[in-house]
């Protein structure tokens, strides 16, 4: 499958004429960021397979509507963004995170830590197993409720950037920034707490 | 001088490198003489590290091959006729 790297300008004519080559083209330059991308956002494989089939179909019935406006690439992360995300709000409502203030190490009056914060991303490797917190961030990820996971996966496990985000969830720049940061410390939370309890 | 409280209203925006010159440089001087705000900034950045490790590269071959068959299943089940081809691209046109 050595398809070669077609730029937009020449796969978007070629798909439009429903060329065959261009297809696949298309399928082999993204389907495993899109499979990735739904797999993350989704937290499941079966959820994850039916987005990727869902999407490429959009893609190929809408690509005559496909005006150019927005790069080929974010319209085809936007499509499956959005798939992914139906199928996560399908599925039964995880409880709510805590509050940013609960998140974080407790405060005193004055406003300063008042409690040891032990840093365990200076731990080795043989006092803390990296691949057991790898595992651990992965099941913590699917603790959070949907329009924090949704922040999270895009900013922090894909690297899009904060307007990408923005544009392919049509959040605010506002909002996108609460929920990432409220996400984030949820996560450091629940591996501080397994850090805590599992490091030699 | 700034409190604990302080660099963690301003946490996001420093890890997000959108903090005046002059705010970042009192909030790394606070890290510089508190142990716990540079843990609580540590393991931050470590969790960001770990999720960005989450991205999966990869797509099975047997789903590859999946998706193929399901589109082509679609595409020939659902070739537009002549007359539809002509509509959507005049619609396309208005
Ligand atoms: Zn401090």
């Amino acid at each position: 499958m050595a398809a070669t790297q077609l730029d937009d300008q020449q796969l978007i004519p070629k798909l439009q004429a429903r060329d065959e080559a261009a297809l696949e083209a298309l399928m082999a330059q993204y389907q495993a960021r899109v499979f990735g991308l739904a797999l993350r956002l989704s937290g499941n494989r079966q959820d994850a397979e039916e987005v990727l089939q869902d999407v490429f179909l959009a893609v190929f019935q809408k690509i005559d509507g496909f005006r150019g406006e927005a790069k080929l690439s974010s319209w085809i992360y936007r499509i499956t963004a959005n798939a992914a995300l139906m199928k996560l709000r399908k599925r039964p409502k995880v409880q709510q995170i805590p509050l940013e203030e609960e998140l974080g190490p407790a405060m005193t009056d004055e406003g300063m830590i008042a409690e040891p914060v032990v840093d365990w991303s200076r731990l080795p490797n043989d006092e803390l197993d990296r691949k057991e917190l790898g595992q651990r961030i992965e099941q913590a990820l699917n603790l959070l409720p949907a329009d924090y996971r949704s922040v999270v996966v895009l900013r922090d496990v894909e690297g899009f950037s904060a307007q990408e985000a923005c544009d392919m969830l049509s959040l605010s720049e506002a909002a996108l920034k609460s929920r990432l940061h409220r996400g984030r410390l949820f996560l450091r939370k629940q591996l501080a707490d397994y850090a805590m309890v599992h490091h030699a | 001088m700034l409190r604990c409280r302080d660099v963690g209203m301003l946490l996001y925006e420093y890890i997000e490198q959108r903090l005046e010159p002059s705010v970042s440089q009192q909030l790394e001087q606070h890290l510089a003489d508190c142990p716990g705000c540079l843990a609580f900034i540590n393991t931050y950045k470590q969790t960001m590290r770990l999720s960005s490790d989450l991205r999966c590269r990869d797509i099975p071959p047997e789903l590859q091959q999946k998706l193929r068959s399901f589109i082509k299943t679609k595409l020939s089940s659902r070739r537009p006729s002549f007359w539809e081809r002509l509509r959507s691209h005049l619609t396309g046109l208005l």
